[in-house]
């Protein structure tokens, strides 16, 4: 298997075609099972080398990305006990080093994750995946391609965890005798790319997996070289010099130079969230009137111009394209004098606010002119701003022990990821979820929703569940959840010979359908 | 002489001592938690003890910085939190990496100070002096990551003559400087590179110059009727040790010091290693690169020490 | 950035002896040192220019205008265009400069009291005391100066204060050895050993006898280190260590402009000569105060 890999590499080494993209990271991203540099490093190391037992559909650029079967043909609720899910596993997958891959190895990477005396356990990955998997209380294995994940309480979305979630090879890693760092330097997945070299700091080749379970996704070009180059001038000189044929995130203002050297530069709104978590117990932002004046205080159409046009205006906490954005009763246009009317009718004047921002980040887009900006806006209508600049990483430990540890803190901007229906409403408002145990940061209380979100757990049809999603996303809206901003569309930029690339309305995005020509 | 270059020897030990207890403190003054590059941005509190366990966070600082020492004794500097590689394989060959940007700025400003401070200190005070005192200056006095974006203004953005960033497309571990495709890649970063030694090394050449200048056995010299190119070859190599000295100690600086410039032009060396070790606060990783540099920087500063004892052995110090 | 030569220099210049007239000498020297005087000169004005920035800014350096962003130089009525949130340039520039100056200015003070004490203690009482401290400064010393710097204020996080808090550490091995060189040198001169043996109290001394000789080459480094430390300090900012917006700094002005190099270049290079020209300045006046005070009886 791995000698006919080798011969077809050889064979057609004459003619071969590279795609290289620059990522925005600052190191490639660990190839290790669960990748890190956030989504990026799932974007690109993840889901090439790697597949989940479920996997997103990233084919349509016109909707909202949702998950499809991946390892896992299909799954389903047991019958008789709404805390076990029954998963189909496909069968003939094989691993890039040409294992066969089974319910053992589900097993067995469950163990990986979750079991500290198993030789195959890491605590790097068992704390970067612990969100998604803290819910699976053991993994039975039924028969060859078939298992069972008993859960500790009823969660009907449970199939978004799985898809998180990378099989990584146990032939390969026993083969290494568990040594995770000779494993980075030589790792087997069942992804769509096979691994080929790494340079720490300086680059990832893959080359195509030809025996790609999924036949649509056989990689149309041989090889992927992956640069991190987390500068954003950077990226674009190397795309206008030739070196990278597709870049991340290139800045609003080298997109008209990238443009008229002929470049393509694609775009799609994806759910990805600029705005700020409040503060719900502490400061100003307690009182309803004064969360809705800030959202009516921003002109959004000057944030869109800051960003040269590459955003979507934030009025929600979801894009509109999204299945359960639904119709919130109240849209917070710019409205300055309504504004200023809420804040009085608070008692609140001026407003005293401190928001917490970071000088750079995982999806914070320009994080210094765009909160510089909302700062001079608030302060328009009434509000006194101030804002504590820190970096990224003190920002998160702002956010992850939740408001007690900072009561001064009104207000937090980080961006977060909406990819499902957990991550975009539920972990936000649900009172469980308040940190430091989740993401609900400013301890958002209300016992409306808690009770819709019980019901959300519970509830298996998927009609009624988007329904009640829906509900809860025009409730969310409708108290002011969140100071919104904007959703980002996460421009790229192509070489002019890059063909074929559809993006998707996802974090993820899938790049074996582009052709180098 | 053989006593005080054992002593200067000897005397190194403590100050590396000191300098890895600096470095391990350094990074414990930090607020904020170790451990957060891989622990995602909503971890509870429970993963984030079992991370701090495993990764020996939870003992007392000074357990902790016995066990580092005994490891960085025998090369083991630990795996970086962020990637989990060996911290010492990241930062060899970050290091051959800058030693590349690092030893061609120093040729290079060499090659040029010396002529030009050698001609200053021999014509002091007229035209040719000024000029080069006022190269000299500027050149310590820009922020060299300034003119880094200025070249990159130049020769990239407008004329596009010059890449950009990086180390070409085949990556360090191909890199061949004799190739002109990748020549291309250093030659900003070491312009940039060598304007400050270049200001220094011209200063100190020209003083010096101009010092041999006045000695004695210049008169002597010329009353033995040599010709005025064979009295300057001699001032020029009476200079030399001192100028050879600076130049050494400059190799040892840019080393530690070139984090601005390979950030700029993304050269995958030490300092962009520390630049993004902080960023992900990457502790690891930031102990052992500024170890490391901080101990080579003793070390040259040891060997151009003796050098110029062997040399001149009036300067027998302490 | 310099610390070799001006170690050397420092070192060069020997302690004067005869303080009254000696500072008469260097006065004299200075006032036909006339490339010196126009620096120097330029240092007020620049000086003047940022304490009175506030008079002499055209606009409010905080005030945005997204209509009028990444304007070029010469935009009516902005004279040196605007930035990537289309506030003053030329404003921000002016108001920079007290921030600048600021990081230029009050870490090498500090290093100099700091330092110089330390110094001026280590070389008068010598022994065990000398010892302790030399040898802790010669651990400082052991870092490149912006690698010690880089690491300081990577390790606190940014800020005014931590970049200052920095600097003022990476100064003050160096001004600690200057000091002490000077102290020892003048501590074993008979007239100083003479009013030892009359019991004058080592205070006296000091203020008598030494201070005088010692702050000749302090003075010396420090001028000399102002440049280094603007330098160092906008690097920091560049980096992201220093300085944090929405303030206007020089080397922070250069990082976030620097995303624009593609729209407005000229523009984007501007914060880079203003700290370029107060360099030069700095490090020109301090050639000639080392000039002039080069004096050997």
């Amino acid at each position: 298997m791995l000698a006919i890999g080798a011969l077809t590499a050889a064979s057609s080494a004459g003619a071969e075609s590279v795609l290289r993209v620059a990522m925005t990271a600052g190191d490639i991203p660990v190839t290790i099972g669960q990748p890190d540099q956030g989504f990026e490093g799932y974007r690109f190391v993840g889901y090439n080398l790697y597949d989940g037992l479920v996997l997103w559909d990233l084919s349509q650029g016109d909707a909202a990305a949702d998950i499809k079967p991946g390892l896992a043909t299909s799954w389903e609720i047991d019958a008789t006990d709404s805390k076990r899910w029954i998963v189909d596993l496909r069968q003939g997958v094989k691993w890039h080093d040409g294992c066969d891959f089974t319910a053992e190895d589900v097993a067995w990477n469950f163990d990986r994750i979750s079991n500290e005396d198993a030789p195959q356990f890491n605590v790097k990955q068992f704390a970067a995946i612990r969100n998604r998997t803290g819910i699976i209380d053991s993994v039975e294995v039924l028969d060859t391609h078939r298992v069972a994940f008993n859960t500790t309480q009823v969660d009907a979305l449970f199939p978004y965890q799985l898809s998180y979630w990378f099989m990584i090879s146990r032939c390969r890693l026993e083969e290494l005798g568990n040594d995770y760092e000779a494993y980075a330097m030589a790792p087997s997945g069942t992804g769509p790319y096979m691994f080929d070299t790494l340079v720490p700091q300086e680059r990832l080749e893959l080359v195509k997996n030809p025996d790609y379970w999924d036949p649509e996704r056989v990689p149309a070009h041989d090889r992927l070289v992956l640069l991190p180059m987390p500068e954003a001038t950077t990226r674009a000189a190397a795309l206008l010099s030739g070196q990278v044929d597709f870049i991340e995130a290139p800045s609003p203002d080298t997109i008209p130079r990238l443009e008229s050297a002929g470049m393509q530069i694609v775009t799609a709104p994806y759910p990805h969230n600029w705005s700020y978590q409040l503060n719900f117990v502490d400061g100003n932002f307690a009182k309803k009137e004064v969360r809705q004046a800030a959202n009516f205080a921003i002109n959004r159409e000057d944030v869109k111009a800051l960003l040269g046009g590459y955003m979507l205006e934030g009025y929600t906490n979801i894009p509109p394209s999204t299945p359960y954005h639904g119709k919130p009763d109240i849209k917070y246009e710019y409205d300055p004098e309504r504004a200023a009317e809420l804040l009085e009718a608070a008692g609140c004047l001026p407003c005293e606010i401190t928001l917490a921002i970071s000088t750079s980040g995982s999806g914070q887009m320009q994080p210094l002119p765009m909160n510089e900006l909302v700062k001079s806006q608030l302060d328009a209508v009434g509000f006194e701003t101030n804002l504590e600049v820190m970096d990224w990483n003190a920002l998160l430990d702002v956010a992850r022990p939740g408001r007690e540890n900072s009561p001064e803190i009104d207000g937090i901007n980080i961006s977060r990821a909406l990819q499902d229906p957990f991550s975009a409403l539920i972990r936000h408002v649900y009172s469980a979820q308040h940190g430091p145990k989740g993401s609900n940061w400013g301890h958002y209380t209300n016992a409306e929703v808690d009770a819709l979100i019980d019901e959300i757990y519970a509830e298996f049809d998927p009609e009624v569940q988007l329904a009640k999603l829906t509900e809860l996303h025009e409730m969310m809206v409708e108290d002011a959840v969140m100071l919104w901003i904007a959703h980002d569309v996460n421009p790229r930029a192509l070489a002019p010979n890059v063909k074929g690339f559809v993006q998707a309305q996802s974090w993820f995005q899938d790049l074996t359908s582009i052709v180098v020509e | 002489m053989t006593a005080y270059i054992i002593r200067r020897i000897l005397y190194a030990i403590p100050i590396s001592l000191g300098v890895s207890m600096v470095c391990f403190a350094l990074v414990y003054i930090a607020p904020g938690d170790p451990l957060q590059t891989i622990l995602p941005e909503d971890a509870s509190a429970e993963t984030i003890e079992m991370v701090k366990k495993a990764y020996g966070f939870d003992k007392p600082l000074p357990v902790q910085y016995f066990v580092w020492l005994g490891k960085v004794m025998t090369g083991d500097f630990g795996l970086s939190i962020a990637t989990g590689r060996s911290v010492a394989d990241e930062v060899l060959k970050a290091l051959l990496n800058t030693m590349l940007l690092a030893g061609g700025a120093v040729i290079v400003a060499f090659t040029l100070a010396f002529a030009l401070g050698a001609t200053a200190g021999y014509f002091a005070g007229s035209l040719i002096d000024r000029i080069v005192t006022g190269i000299a200056v500027i050149g310590v006095s820009v922020p060299n990551y300034w003119l880094g974006i200025v070249l990159v203004i130049i020769f990239s953005v407008e004329l596009n003559v010059l890449p950009a960033t990086g180390m070409g497309a085949r990556g360090s571990v191909e890199f061949n400087i004799f190739r002109w495709d990748d020549f291309k890649f250093v030659i900003m970063p070491i312009i940039t590179l060598s304007m400050i030694p270049i200001g220094i090394i011209a200063r100190t050449t020209r003083s010096a110059v101009a010092e041999v200048l006045n000695l004695d056995f210049v008169e002597t010299l010329r009353a033995k009727g040599l010709r005025e190119s064979a009295v300057f070859l001699h001032v020029v190599r009476n200079a030399m040790p001192q100028v050879l000295a600076v130049m050494g100690l400059q190799f040892g600086y840019l080393m530690g010091g070139s984090i601005l410039v390979e950030t700029i032009f993304t050269w995958p060396g030490t300092g962009f290693l520390l630049n993004k070790a902080i960023l992900t606060r990457d502790l690891p990783v930031l102990q052992g690169t500024i170890l490391i540099l901080a101990m080579i920087f003793v070390a040259t500063n040891l060997v151009v020490d003796l050098l110029q004892t062997a040399v001149d052995p009036r300067l027998k110090r302490g | 950035m310099t610390d070799a030569t001006l170690t050397a220099a420092a070192a060069e210049t020997a302690p004067a002896q005869e303080v009254r007239g000696y500072w008469q000498t260097v006065a004299n020297r200075l006032r036909y040192d006339y490339t010196t005087l126009f620096f120097g000169a330029m240092v007020v004005l620049i000086i003047l220019s940022a304490v009175f920035a506030p008079l002499l800014a055209p606009m409010d350096p905080y005030q945005d205008s997204l209509l009028h962003r990444l304007k070029p130089i010469g935009t009516d009525p902005y004279l040196l265009g605007t930035d990537e949130l289309g506030r003053d340039i030329l404003s921000r520039l002016l108001y920079g400069g007290r921030i600048s100056l600021a990081m230029g200015i009050l870490p090498v003070l500090i290093a100099t009291l700091v330092g110089g004490l330390l110094g001026i203690i280590a070389g008068f009482v010598g022994g065990r005391t000398n010892m302790v401290i030399m040898r802790t400064m010669d651990v400082f010393y052991a870092f490149p100066s912006i690698l010690l710097a880089v690491a300081i204020s990577g390790a606190m996080g940014g800020g005014i204060a931590n970049g200052m808090i920095s600097l003022t550490l990476i100064f003050i091995p160096a001004l600690c050895r200057v000091a002490e060189t000077a102290t020892a040198q003048v501590r074993s001169l008979d007239y100083v050993e003479a009013a030892r043996a009359t019991g004058a109290s080592a205070f006296s001394i000091i203020r008598e006898h030494i201070l005088g000789n010692v702050l000749g080459p302090i003075l010396i480094y420090a001028s000399s280190l102002v440049s280094v430390s603007i330098l160092i300090a906008s690097g920091l900012s560049f980096l992201g260590l220093g300085v944090t917006p929405p303030e206007p700094d020089w080397g922070l002005m250069l990082n976030t402009l620097r995303q624009s190099i593609y729209i407005n270049p000229l523009v984007c290079a501007l914060p880079g000569v203003a700290i370029l020209i107060t360099s030069i300045c700095f490090n020109l006046v301090s050639d000639g105060l080392r000039t002039a005070m080069d004096i050997r009886m």
